[in-house]
């Protein structure tokens, strides 16, 4: 039997987000960022990651507001990426008036820059769209099968120069060029992981060595010091020394009869 | 090897060494009015301006690397080339370099203003050296001085990424050949590898510019070929990082230049993802 589109009352998915900051700096620079709209939400869930550049000035900053930019539009494809305009200018106006030494100055004229992962899920035929730009990842998981990965499927995709997202607008910088687009269905028993780069990396190596870490990142994380339980085993194995993220998006268990 | 990671925990070494005899008083590069020392307080004022830039980060500066630069000429003269509050202080974290220039200069650059046209901006522009010349070339007690530093380097950051000394000169050594010298700076080093020695020259003689050799074919004189020689070899890291940004580098690229300004050389190091459109 097909199962029905949910009530309209029922809140279908669960989002929940961990986070870690670099090994050796203080939580305030963490540069990953993280926003989740609609999960409260009978129609629609948006969500999105993005990855601050170490090598820019305020890319915690452009992350932040890249992510709630998308998570606050409608746009599900690329145009997202036409019309940053806005957020370009909210990003130049927090920092123009700061009082900068010669080599902050011209490190932020350069601008800041982000990877970007971003989703939008239609709650009642739970179809997915998700836009990209640079090596944050989603990962659709059915139980212990990785069904889907985005925009990048292989661990040696990963390098430590990909093109990102500038707040600065500059003539030979456009993004559009570089912006991957993904869709798919969303089944009952689906996870959907979004993981910055150097968790995505380390996810996709486990799953090429027979070894797959979705059930850890399922079941296995469910407070924060699960999660740094986690990160500290993929530095173990050699994973480079970043910031980590993990957003999971889940159907919300159903409510038990009486509660 | 050449793996471990740079960060304010486990800084990088730079070491720039200049030449400052009276030869480098002589046309560059068969210019009219272009010295070599003028070529060469080009080169290390934008590579410091670069290593600053690059260690920026929001407000402040992190102390990613630590640089020292030794000047050599003067028949014997081999000390720090530093100026100003900075004399002669060898090895200072960037953040110290960065805050002392000798003096900072309003300069007007040209910028795309993102609609096909240009806008002129005010920048800084900070200077660190001048062009000097006096007497002989002491390039062998140059890179016995690197080495000592080196040394302690190493002994102080066994784990770290391998001290890089970078040597800025027109290659005519008047202590000596400067070869035995060169390898034994080579041949000390971290957990993580060898000490690298990168050689720019400068040279007289005109021609085209020549970046990342594997071989001393097409070299102008036996000055450029043995401080080709005494360059090592660039880490697949950097040979891979030279590629992306534009500069040819084969199998068995070398750390050496001919008439060049490297200033991409601080790129080859790795500090955290560097957005292939940063520039």
């Amino acid at each position: 039997m097909n199962e029905p589109l949910h009530p309209i009352t029922q809140v279908p998915f669960s989002v929940e987000a961990f986070s870690c900051q670099k090994h050796g700096n203080a939580s305030t620079e963490y540069e990953d960022a993280w926003a989740i709209r609609g999960s409260d939400s009978p129609n629609r869930c948006r969500v999105a990651v993005a990855d601050g550049a170490t090598e820019s000035s305020f890319s915690a900053l452009w992350a932040a507001l890249l992510v709630e930019s998308f998570v606050r539009r409608r746009s599900t494809g690329p145009d997202f990426f036409e019309d940053l305009g806005a957020v370009r200018r909210l990003w130049w106006g927090k920092i123009r008036k700061r009082k900068l030494p010669w080599y902050a100055a011209e490190k932020a004229r350069k601008g800041a820059y982000a990877a970007f992962v971003g989703l939008s899920i239609n709650a009642v035929n739970r179809a997915w769209r998700a836009v990209a730009i640079g090596d944050c990842c989603l990962f659709q998981v059915d139980g212990l099968t990785l069904k889907h990965a985005f925009p990048l499927t292989r661990s040696e995709e990963f390098g430590s120069s990909p093109f990102l997202v500038g707040s600065v607008q500059k003539p030979d910088d456009d993004p559009r060029s570089h912006v991957r687009v993904s869709e798919g269905t969303f089944n009952g028993k689906d996870t959907l992981f979004f993981a910055s780069d150097a968790l995505a990396a380390w996810l996709l190596r486990r799953a090429e060595k027979g070894e797959p870490a979705w059930e850890w990142i399922s079941a296995g994380v469910q407070t924060p010091q699960d999660f740094e339980l986690l990160v500290a085993q993929a530095r173990e194995e050699g994973t480079r020394n970043d910031d980590m993220t993990l957003v999971r998006l889940a159907r919300r268990a159903a409510p038990k009869n009486g509660t | 090897m050449y793996s471990a990671e740079i960060s304010r925990k486990n800084p990088g070494c730079f070491i720039f060494l200049l030449d400052q005899s009276a030869s480098m008083e002589d046309p560059f590069g068969g210019s009219s009015d272009r010295r070599k020392a003028d070529e060469l307080s080009t080169i290390i004022n934008k590579l410091i301006h670069n290593l600053s830039i690059r260690c920026a980060k929001g407000d402040n500066i992190y102390d990613y690397f630590h640089v020292a630069v030794i000047g050599y000429g003067q028949d014997t003269v081999v000390k720090s080339a530093f100026d100003g509050p900075l004399t002669g202080k060898d090895l200072i974290p960037i953040s110290e370099l960065a805050n002392n220039p000798l003096r900072i200069e309003d300069r007007v650059k040209k910028q795309d203003d993102g609609a096909g046209g240009l806008v002129e901006q005010s920048v800084k522009f900070p200077l660190w050296f001048e062009p000097k010349h006096v007497g002989g070339t002491p390039m062998s007690g140059a890179l016995k001085l690197a080495a000592d530093i080196v040394q302690r380097w190493v002994a102080e950051h066994p784990k770290g990424f391998a001290p890089i000394v970078i040597n800025i000169t027109d290659g005519e050594s008047t202590d000596g050949d400067p070869t035995p010298d060169a390898k034994a700076l080579s041949s000390m080093g971290t957990d993580d590898g060898a000490s690298l020695l990168f050689n720019i020259h400068l040279s007289s003689a005109a021609g085209n510019p020549i970046e990342l050799p594997a071989s001393d074919e097409g070299l102008p004189d036996k000055f450029s070929k043995q401080l080709f020689e005494m360059s090592s070899n660039l880490t697949p890291f950097m040979i891979a990082r030279a590629k992306e940004l534009g500069m040819t580098a084969g199998d068995g690229a070398r750390g050496f230049v001919f008439n060049a300004q490297p200033t991409q050389v601080i790129q080859f190091l790795d500090i955290g993802t560097r957005p292939a459109n940063l520039r």
